[in-house]
């Protein structure tokens, strides 16, 4: 807005907010814009002006969350889709080799529910792991020699090896991990925190998500929007999928012949019209309006910002892996996420697909770890060298595990497989408010069934809330007359491996 | 505009909280069961000692009278009426013991001591029962002879006098005319619309006004989208695989059904129960593509009895929240801890669904029962191929009979069966054995046999044998190319329903019989025990749920909040609503006067309630900040699809085309693509089709349309809107290629028409967009804006040049590039402004 003008009308978005000249009074506003997200805003900024924080995506959680102090600010959720071998990767069981080829004694699969694809009880033939196994570090954990840069953070890690679920299909153990029901139309976790908790950051949204396939995965496990839905939840605590393209957040650009300067004058035009309008009307509803367009014009700005990796030395690239650089790729993913907590984001949900191995354990096994593997472990490093780790929660991990006996003929190598299997699987963990260089829990000598310390996806989902200062059982949202909540009515925090 | 528990809290510290939702017996009065005690004792004790019988803790239950009063072994009892001295209840609640205290504290429910007083003098009153208000019987609420006009003002007036208010007086007419007709046909006002309107002062203009746009194909397609969006409408199955599905001409018999305004309990009846009509008619069928319209889940793996309980339940529960408000969910596992739902009731209610003949597996997109659905000249074309087949089968017939000797000698030596493995030797046993058998006892596939073998032997029989094959083959590729609808159908033979343990499929208990809940079911007689007996019991005059569900959702599509802010819940944890007899007296109207919609909606906007400025008075946006008490006009941001629609209707780039297949509009490449791994190819289409109304874009389940940022989901029913404001919506309405294409076409309709200076011109803009010219101060600024772009687009025109290419439409060359451009800009920040956006 040209100063005359602005002189004309008077008004300045101080005046705005704090007169209540128009009938309209603060708690109003306050309501209202907290009601969008758009509060937490200093209020001397002048409409057009774009410097300081004027609105943010979900700057205010609820009254009296955290409940308790938190352990961790943010999580980053390493999500690996499709159901990673724990038998391959982590859940060492020499009883496996030694059995290989034999059938599964009936006593461990004793009425077990499992996918179609799982083959008849008499066929099922226990399969070895197909690489070996080390301890690691100091701690000694078990790391298959398909992971060697984990392996090498293995004193930073957390793993929890009596996983358990109820679901064996993809979308619907995709979805009970992360909204607490198999079915979809519920608020997944990061809904959840960004209600409740609102956000840190000023000009990116509070809940992001990015997704990755390995080249040449012959699964196609899709990405539903449902795994970063928000349910019943307003749809502002929805994560934003950043897209692996040029155009990270969609309709991010200006149209062609738009320059930002364009843009800013579009803008001064909208809102001293939308002022004149909230003199005559009244609304606040008028001032939320005026506050989101401002966001949106800070949006573009903050995003590229995020985006650009030019200011990233080369030796921290180099630690991501060949990947890194090629956006879409979960390396690239995996320094984006860094990025993103470093500049307040709360909840950052990558999800890499290609982890289905039903006839493909000795082929794109291998290109699953080479690509998430690196990566994964340089993200540690680097949070932990920032000092952003020991505040930040890391999770790895997929929906289920899979079965201890192959799927396929035990004759054709070249075609081994393993079907899904909810009864035990390993996800790991690391950084704020969890014990590093543990390993908790344990699956039977077979890896069929979580025996030790099982720990119900209710359970790890508790449990992350907890690191958040979130009592699962009082984050709730009324919904259909009763009050819902991310555990529904189970759960219990794994205290044993809080730090 | 809905709120969050949070920011409830924070609104009941403000006035308006207790005004509105203020205690009657406050002030002395009887305290009324259903709206003061009711809700306190199910959101803080039914939990525990609710309907639920296998979760009621200490055998103690408060949702019945005789539950309540009932005696302990030491003889006492929670509720003595009369003594709440004596009552238990108040002594566990107001007891300093935290052991003893209830509710719990580890329940997080807390009793005020407001509402701990409430109890006690309900008790001393002699704690009378009451049914929830919402399952009532329907009755108009009484109005005194003194008052005329529309009961809805009268009612209004009252509540509003009692508050001190006066209502807001009736908006200025050019924003009533926009009002109305966003209201009623999702689109503004045209320019000649406005213009008549304005020279239309009888005083029964806005009545006429408001017959017309009721009666204008627009309203259909209108009232269609919220009925999409609680039909969890899809042109795909969702999960993997997403197969494209051809529901559509559901989707077209909706916009049908409403603009000739069936009843609406044939609407119900037909969607829920249309193939179970006696000689159901084609459309009958359609209709209950409704309940078909849920996800199908075709991943490998998976079970499909699992998927075929979630399918039935989906139906069930989509029916339960559609027509009843009721929130059946939590039924799959155990009894409703609120409402008098049983676990039993919903397995019942499922059983309705539970007899299609759909097996859960795959992921056809065309699971039978389907309707099929001939276009255009297929239907001809399909006619024309029977005739020819049946032609070509007499020709069959005579050659057959003619070569009757020669075949008896085959016959007798036995056709030789040489050939003995694959499909060839497969074809020689079926052969033999189809000889084994006299001629006049063959079935299909052995007189096919037989022929086919024959055709190999006898020239002149083959040739008249091929016609036929190739007529039949023909006949096979167009049926395969119709248009199927897939539509309910059920198996001759009952299929079992058993009630779910924890609602698994695979955990059946006890087996139930079709029928509805219990404790609501009133008369039942006569009724069949099928989904048409389900559909006749809810459009009965006696279910009080129908109507009030129904006339709530109107209500909030047109006041953006329903009387009863869950649309979705009408159950004992639903609020009583603010303006009860409001509802209560349209719901029993709607009833009466035989459901007819377009009467009832013309009842709520003529009313002076709905015709009220939207003006804020001081003050009111802290009292009542969601309008409740009605104490002034409704003013909402507008749906996605309607600010599109409006921006293509406003330019006039808008295809009227109703109905047909969908259309694929512009959209940012590559999201299909990135979501399915690029299995899913997205192809814009070109020309009419990116300007057909929202209504018509496909929608993928699994990443649906990216322009509609606050639409129902569409994998489950949704009836509630979701108006949040991110800065996400706004960057759609700058820089969607529709809006941009919009403001460059409404740019050049003001420079091609207007008189060349920035006051007509804009005046242009301004009537078709906001439907009135703009003010002093308004041309003032957009004049400075104007000569800033100009003066931006003239330096580099490159970039006017690039702007104005932005859409497929031409642009009229012989305009100035910079000056459309500065108006294109303009257009655009006009299409965004918040009156335009927003419903006043």
């Amino acid at each position: 807005m040209d100063p005359i003008t602005e002189h004309h009308l008077g008004i300045t978005r101080r005046t705005l907010l704090q007169s209540s000249a128009y009938g309209l009074g603060g708690a109003a506003l306050s309501w209202m814009l907290n009601r969008d997200g758009l509060a937490a805003a200093p209020v001397d900024t002048k409409i057009g002006q774009t410097a300081g924080g004027l609105v943010n995506a979900g700057a205010q959680g609820l009254p009296g969350l955290p409940h308790f102090a938190p352990k961790a600010k943010r999580v980053i959720y390493l999500f690996q889709n499709g159901g990673p071998s724990h038998v391959e990767l982590f859940d060492y069981k020499p009883k496996l080799q030694a059995m290989h080829g034999k059938p599964m004694p009936e006593e461990y699969m004793n009425g077990k529910r499992l996918s179609t694809m799982s083959a008849k009880a008499s066929e099922r033939l226990v399969l070895g792991n197909i690489e070996p196994f080390k301890q690691r570090g100091n701690s000694g954990a078990w790391v298959s020699d398909l992971m060697p840069y984990t392996a090498q953070i293995a004193d930073d890690l957390c793993f929890v090896k009596s996983m358990q679920t109820d679901a064996v299909n993809h979308a619907p153990a995709i979805s009970f991990l992360l909204s607490g029901a198999q079915l979809p139309g519920r608020p997944t976790i990061g809904s959840w925190l960004s209600y409740g908790l609102g956000s840190a950051n000023q000009d990116l949204p509070s809940y992001v998500v990015m997704t990755s396939v390995s080249k040449g995965t012959s699964c196609g496990q899709i990405f539903y929007d449902f795994y970063w839905g928000s349910g019943f939840l307003p749809t502002r605590y929805q994560g934003v999928k950043f897209r692996g393209s040029s155009e990270p957040v969609l309709y991010l650009s200006n149209p062609d012949g738009v320059t930002r300067e364009t843009r800013r004058e579009m803008l001064d035009d909208i809102q001293a019209v939308n002022q004149l309008k909230m003199q005559q009307v009244g609304d606040p509803e008028i001032a939320t309006r005026i506050a989101q367009y401002e966001m949106s014009y800070r949006m573009q700005a903050s995003v590229p910002e995020l985006t650009d990796l030019s200011d990233e030395p080369k030796h921290v690239l180099e630690r991501y892996g060949p990947q890194v650089l090629e956006p879409g790729t979960f390396a690239h993913n995996c320094l984006m996420a860094r990025r993103m907590v470093e500049r307040g984001v709360s909840f950052v949900q990558l999800m890499h697909a290609g982890w289905d191995q039903h006839n493909s354990l000795t082929t794109e096994l291998y290109t699953q770890c080479r690509d998430t593997d690196q990566p994964s472990a340089a993200l540690i490093q680097d949070l932990k060298e920032r000092g952003l780790l020991e505040d930040t929660l890391v999770i790895w991990g997929g929906e289920f595990g899979r079965t201890p006996f192959i799927q396929g003929d035990l004759a054709n190598r070249a075609r081994w497989g393993r079907d899904h299997h909810p009864y035990a699987f390993t996800v790991w963990m690391a950084g704020g408010g969890v014990k590093p260089g543990i390993t908790y829990g344990e699956s039977d000598d077979l890896a069929v069934n979580a025996v030790d310390s099982p720990v119900h996806v209710h359970d790890l989902q508790a449990t992350i809330m907890h690191l958040l200062g979130v009592d699962h059982e009082r984050l709730t949202y009324r919904f259909q007359g009763r009050q819902f909540r991310l555990t529904d009515v189970h759960g219990k925090v794994v205290s044993a491996i809080l730090s | 505009m809905r709120y969050s528990p949070n920011t409830r809290l924070r609104c009941l510290s403000l006035s308006f909280a207790t005004v509105v939702l203020g205690l009657a017996s406050a002030s002395g009065g009887t305290v009324d069961f259903s709206k003061e005690i009711l809700p306190i004792l199910s959101e803080n004790c039914f939990h525990c000692h609710g309907p639920d019988a296998k979760g009621r803790k200490g055998d103690l239950r408060l949702d019945t009278r005789a539950g309540a009063l009932l005696k302990n072994k030491e003889g006492a009892a929670a509720i003595v009426p009369g003594n709440p001295g004596a009552s238990t209840l108040i002594e566990r609640i107001c007891t300093t013991d935290k052991d003893d205290l209830m509710p719990p504290v580890k329940s997080n429910r807390k009793l005020s001591p407001k509402e701990r007083d409430l109890l006690k003098v309900w008790i001393e009153q002699g704690a009378t029962w009451g049914t929830h208000w919402a399952f009532v019987p329907l009755q108009k609420p009484p109005i005194s002879e003194s008052h005329s006009g529309n009961p809805i003002d009268i009612f209004v007036r009252e509540r509003l006098a009692k508050e001190g208010l006066t209502p807001q007086p009736q908006a200025p007419r050019r924003t009533l005319l926009r009002r109305l007709t966003l209201d009623l046909t999702g689109l503004p006002p045209t320019a000649e619309e406005v213009a008549n309107f304005d020279a239309d002062t009888a005083s029964d203009a806005i009545e006429r006004t408001v017959d017309r746009l009721l009666a204008s194909p627009r309203f259909g397609e209108r009232m269609a989208w919220d009925w999409l969006d609680a039909a969890r409408y899809a042109d795909s199955n969702g999960y993997q695989g997403d197969n494209e599905r051809t529901m559509w001409p559901w989707r077209d018999w909706v916009v049908n059904a409403f603009n000739r305004n069936l009843p609406y309990d044939q609407f119900t009846t037909w969607q829920i129960a249309g193939d179970l009509l006696p000689k159901a008619s084609q459309e009958q069928v359609l209709a209950t593509g409704f309940l078909r319209n849920h996800a199908i889940n075709g991943e490998g793996g998976r079970i499909a009895e699992e998927n075929r309980v979630d399918y039935a339940m989906d139906m069930a529960e989509t029916t339960g929240t559609v027509w009843l408000g009721l929130t059946f969910l939590c039924c799959r596992c155990h009894d409703h801890k609120y409402d008098p739902l049983t676990q039993s009731d919903y397995y019942r209610f499922y059983g309705f669904f539970n007899q299609t003949p759909v097996n859960g597996g795959g992921g056809d997109p065309h699971t039978a029962p389907n309707l099929w659905l001939p276009q255009g000249d297929e239907k001809d074309r399909l006619e024309k191929t029977k005739d020819e087949i049946k032609k070509a089968e007499q020709a069959v017939g005579s050659a057959w009979k003619a070569s009757v000797d020669k075949r008896v000698e085959w016959i007798e030596a036995g056709p030789e069966v040489d050939a003995k493995d694959g499909d060839a030797g497969k074809k020689a046993t079926e052969l033999a054995a189809a000889l084994r058998v006299e001629e006049a006892k063959w079935n299909a596939a052995q007189r096919k046999v037989v022929q086919e073998a024959w055709a190999t032997r006898d020239e002149s029989f083959k040739k008249v044998y091929d016609v036929l094959e190739e007529k039949r083959k023909h006949f096979r590729g167009i049926e395969s190319a119709l248009t199927r609808v897939m539509v309910m159908g059920d198996m001759p033979k009952p299929r079992d329903t058993f009630v779910l343990n924890r609602g698994l499929y695979n955990e059946p208990g006890e087996k139930v019989l079709p029928g509805v809940p219990e404790s609501l079911a009133g008369t039942t007689q006569g009724l069949p025990g099928n989904r048409l007996g389900l559909a006749k019991w809810l459009s009965a005059p006696e279910n009080p749920l129908m109507a009030r569900v129904t006339v709530n959702r109107f209500w909030q599509m047109l006041f953006g909040i329903g009387l009863v802010k869950t649309p979705e819940d009408f159950g004992v944890q639903a609020e009583m609503p603010v303006q009860k007899d409001v509802l209560d007296w349209l719901a029993a109207e709607f009833c009466a006067n035989g459901w007819n919609v377009k009467a009832l909606l013309k009842t709520i906007v003529t009313s002076e309630t709905y015709l009220q400025s939207s003006h804020v008075p001081p003050g009111m946006a802290e009292r009542d900040p969601e309008n409740r008490l009605l104490a002034r006009g409704p003013r909402f941001r507008m749906p996605a699809w309607m600010i599109r629609d409006q921006a293509l209707a406003s330019s006039g780039l808008m295809s009227g085309k109703i109905g047909g297949k969908p259309v694929r509009p512009y959209q940012p490449s590559g999201v299909w693509e990135e979501a399915t791994f690029g299995n899913k190819k997205y192809v814009q289409d070109t020309g009419e089709s990116l300007y057909r109304r929202s209504l018509y874009t496909f929608w993928r389940r699994i990443v649906g349309p990216t322009m509609f940022f606050d639409s129902g989901n569409r994998t489950n029913c949704s009836v509630k809107p979701l108006r949040t404001n991110t800065p996400l919506h706004a960057l759609s309405t700058l820089n969607d290629t529709t809006f941009v294409e919009a403001g460059r076409v409404l740019a050049q309709y003001a420079l091609q028409t207007a008189k060349p200076n920035p006051e007509d011109r804009l005046r242009s803009v301004y009537q078709r967009v906001l439907a009135r010219p703009p003010s002093l101060d308004e041309v003032r600024l957009w004049s400075a804006g104007l000569e800033r772009h100009l003066a931006r687009f003239s330096a580099d025109p490159a970039e006017a040049e690039r702007l104005l290419a932005v859409g497929e439409s031409q642009r009229d060359g012989a305009l100035s590039v910079p000056e459309h451009a500065a108006y294109t800009a303009v257009c655009v920040s006009i299409l965004n402004l918040d009156e335009a956006l927003t419903k006043e």
